[in-house]
């Protein structure tokens, strides 16, 4: 039960996420979007595997892709953004 | 229950495709392409508990460091400003 209440708020965490990338007007606006909600809810999703079925020989690896996930994402979200700053992206005379 | 996830997932990762195909930048194809990247291994890991297979979460790790690798090498050279954009 606790699991499927994980995966749903996690589905609506992603969904959200998306909805943002597709309606937001800067590219650090939709970088933002991206990258907070995906990590939440990809990560809430993963929790939800791990806790569905009690404990199995699949949570170990489910655990090191969950610390994949929340070590690699945000490096790559701050790479893209300060490569977007740097070649100058967003800061021209308004 | 991980059956409906899975075609949330999914049709999540399809629109993230058309902002991919789509983005009016390069920075906006590249965070598409990071995103997506992430639902897949994520849909690999819902696949891989339903299926009780733990081979698709190896694929998944391995599929995980390499998808940050090419983000990070593509951000690097559109730091640098050497790639035509």
């Amino acid at each position: 039960m606790s699991s499927e209440i994980l995966i749903g708020i996690g589905c609506a965490f992603v969904i959200i996420g998306t909805v943002g990338m597709m309606r937001f007007r800067d590219l650090y606006s939709r970088l933002q979007a991206s990258g907070v909600a995906d990590n939440a809810g990809l990560g809430l999703v993963l929790i939800g595997l791990i806790v569905h079925g009690g404990w199995s020989s699949l949570d170990w690896g489910l655990l090191a892709l969950l610390a994949l996930l929340l070590l690699t994402n945000p490096i790559a979200t701050h790479s893209i953004a300060k490569s977007a700053f740097t070649q100058g992206h967003g800061r021209e005379a308004k | 229950m991980l059956a409906a996830s899975e075609v949330l997932l999914a049709a999540t990762l399809a629109v993230v495709l058309f902002r991919l195909l789509a983005g009016p930048t390069t920075w906006d194809r590249l965070m598409a392409y990071n995103s997506a990247s992430n639902r897949g291994i994520v849909i690999m890991a819902v696949l891989a508990a339903s299926l009780e297979e733990p081979l698709l979460l190896d694929v998944a790790i391995v599929y995980g460091m390499l998808s940050f690798l090419g983000v990070v090498v593509l951000s690097r050279f559109l730091e640098r400003g050497e790639v035509h954009r």
